[in-house]
């Protein structure tokens, strides 16, 4: 894949679409289990769907929520959840330092889902903010490990998702110092969920480059 | 006769003990009076209640005074000392007052005045303004209010050197080691330790309000350096090279465009910003040198721009605009011959303790020759072991000489991308490093000038 089309599908796959493998990807994983047809066939769609039309899963389920007045912050909600492994995202080669890759990532997305569990009290929250801050450090030296083990042919790809890791944790830091400021939390996971999604492209991306 | 003289008192006759007595104590009331209208007035702001809220801006901006009496400073404490608990820390404040280390009666003499912002505790004479010391809040281990029968004391717990010095009338001259040796059954056994701050407030409330004020002084801090941890575990995830030090490659897709490279960070790169600003494209030329500028287009890899950009941004924003052109000038120096260990000390000296990490950025850009002393150089003062008051320890990137000459005469194992073993490639990529330098040189002095021009603010 060129550095253009992986740009293309990392803008299609922006975050609104994380609703799709956070939330939906775990119900067709248990509807397999009843109506193994069904499922793909539902997950097909919805893929196809998402892909054409950015943002419409989320839109069906804010909907059904909507519709069962089930009163619930669905951004807290989804940072709840997205700590989940996506298998689509999960690189498959038997080399350890993917294997650390996928661990890396696992880690900083489960750390980064605990933030609306902590962010209240305080102390706990600043060990919270240490903690991923040493798996944001551990996922990028695996990032750069494998980079410059491999020295991929179209390393420009791999390099740019992690100039955009980059970005959205500097972006996640900032939205800290807001919140230590403001107090308002709902800007944290959103920047939380951001980052989760980085998370979840770089693993896609070496999946599709490895 | 003599009971009718006792029981007859006149007007205006006084007995003499009590005209020297009582004059004595106006007199005394009189100064104390006068000096209390003399004194000026604090610099206090309004709390919110119940918790003593501040605006954090306050302690991080300016700061806050209240008034103490001090009582002196206890050094040599054994560190194990628990804060919290009242029978210990009474028991050695009992000590100290019976042995004079600590001020027996509470008088005006003991008038002080502590001045709290996120960066110390400041005590002053009342009178007179005298420092009597200072503590940098990382030297801060622990506070606490004792209320004892009439008298409220409030109890700070410091480092040994805390970059004060004990009142050297009241404490004796002790010894300033960091620890106490004693003797056990199974030897020497070494003691940290710590000392006790005493002072004293007119009542509960002031005791609460001071500790309460140290606590959000100790939150704000805390803050800080938990997201200064986190913008440094970033930054060097992100600085941190990808590729081996050869800059020779047969990857032809790994010559940069530097334009795209620029173009991406709109609105964040400073000196793409004042570049477009005069109408010029950043590919095009640099005030410096614009024919090495685009000669070099095509030669910076992807990561040395990126590298590049990344840094300057960071400089931008953890520096000011006149340590910016200090930056520049410093570097301009090495470039010009300066050593590497003056550059680095320079360095040090500008960043200071709270920014010593940036000298981590520097790394992928100091030439190999230099990189032994700067990676040694970054190992004493601490960065690379991530030392700090939230200590972590990180895994760095070590670039030896073995790895250096390793990538130019072996390659990089499977990619074989950059198999050199002849002095002339060897040569190459010294010219070439230099060239990077100067690039980035140049465009770091601009980034100086056009700060200057702009009138730019950190």
């Amino acid at each position: 894949m060129t550095m253009e089309e992986m740009k293309n599908e990392a803008e299609t796959n922006s975050m609104v679409s994380m609703t799709l493998y956070a939330v939906m990807y775990p119900v067709f994983n248990e509807l397999e289990r009843i109506n193994l047809s069904a499922a793909q066939t539902l997950r097909a769609a919805f893929i196809k769907a998402e892909r054409e039309n950015p943002g419409l899963t989320q839109d069906i389920i804010m909907k059904i929520l909507e519709k069962k007045n089930v009163q619930i912050n669905f951004t807290e909600s989804l940072l709840r959840m997205a700590a989940d492994d996506v298998e689509e995202f999960m690189i498959d080669r038997p080399e350890q330092e993917f294997q650390d890759l996928n661990e890396k990532a696992r880690a900083l997305k489960h750390i980064l889902s605990k933030i609306p569990d902590e962010i209240n009290d305080r102390v706990r929250f600043l060990q919270t903010i240490k903690d991923i801050a040493s798996a944001i450090k551990e996922l990028l030296d695996t990032v750069n490990n494998v980079i410059k083990k491999y020295q991929y042919q179209n390393r420009r790809a791999l390099e740019h998702q992690k100039k955009e890791f980059v970005k959205y944790s500097k972006s996640f830091s900032d939205t800290l110092k807001t919140y230590f400021k403001d107090g308002k939390a709902i800007n944290v996971f959103i920047s939380a969920n951001r980052l989760i999604h980085q998370t979840n492209l770089i693993l896609q991306t070496f999946k599709t480059v490895a | 006769m003599e009971d009718d003289v006792k029981k007859v008192k006149k007007p205006g006759i006084v007995s003499p003990f009590k005209r020297v007595f009582l004059k004595g104590e106006k007199g005394r009331d009189k100064k104390a009076q006068e000096k209390a209208t003399e004194r000026r007035a604090l610099h206090t702001f309004s709390l919110s209640q119940p918790d003593h809220r501040i605006d954090p801006d306050i302690l991080l901006n300016d700061y806050i005074e209240k008034e103490v009496k001090y009582l002196g400073q206890l050094s040599s404490v054994p560190g194990y000392l628990n804060p919290s608990s009242r029978t210990e820390v009474l028991q050695l404040i009992d000590n100290a007052r019976k042995s004079h280390q600590l001020a027996g009666q509470l008088t005006s003499e003991q008038d002080a005045v502590v001045s709290l912002s996120a960066y110390n505790i400041k005590l002053v004479w009342r009178d007179g303004e005298d420092i009597i010391l200072r503590v940098p809040i990382h030297d801060v281990a622990a506070v606490s209010y004792i209320r004892d029968d009439s008298l409220h004391l409030v109890v700070i717990k410091t480092a040994q050197e805390s970059g004060g010095s004990p009142c050297p009338s009241s404490c004796p001259d002790l010894n300033k080691s960091q620890t106490l040796s004693s003797l056990s059954e199974s030897g020497a056994v070494l003691v940290e330790v710590c000392c006790l701050l005493v002072l004293a407030v007119d009542n509960k409330a002031a005791a609460e309000e001071l500790c309460l004020l140290l606590s959000q002084v100790f939150q704000i801090v805390y803050t800080e350096s938990t997201i200064d941890f986190l913008d440094r575990a970033i930054f060097d995830g992100a600085t941190t090279p990808t590729r081996h030090l050869s800059l020779y490659s047969d990857d032809s897709s790994s010559k940069v465009d530097v334009k795209e490279a620029f173009e991406e960070e709109a609105g964040t790169f400073p000196f793409q910003a004042s570049m477009e600003a005069e109408g010029n494209s950043p590919s095009a030329s640099t005030p410096a040198s614009p024919q090495t500028k685009t000669a070099s287009e095509g030669e910076l890899s992807t990561t040395a721009a990126e590298l590049l950009q990344d840094y300057m941004t960071t400089l931008r924003t953890k520096l000011s605009s006149q340590e910016i052109q200090q930056f520049a000038t410093l570097l301009h120096e090495y470039r010009n011959g300066a050593s590497i260990h003056e550059f680095c000390i320079n360095l040090r000296q500008l960043y200071g303790d709270s920014r010593k990490f940036l000298l981590l950025g520097l790394r992928p850009f100091i030439p190999e020759k230099d990189s032994q002393h700067f990676e040694n150089f970054l190992e004493t003062i601490g960065v690379k072991d991530g030392r700090g008051i939230i200590t972590d320890s990180f895994g760095r990137y070590r670039r030896t000489a073995s790895s250096a000459s390793d990538s130019t005469t072996n390659g990089n194992g499977a990619a074989g991308g950059s198999a050199a073993s002849d002095e002339g490639q060897e040569a190459s990529e010294g010219d070439e490093w230099d060239r990077m330098i100067t690039d980035i040189s140049n465009d770091i002095e601009a980034l100086g000038c056009s700060m200057d021009q702009d009138g730019a603010t950190p």
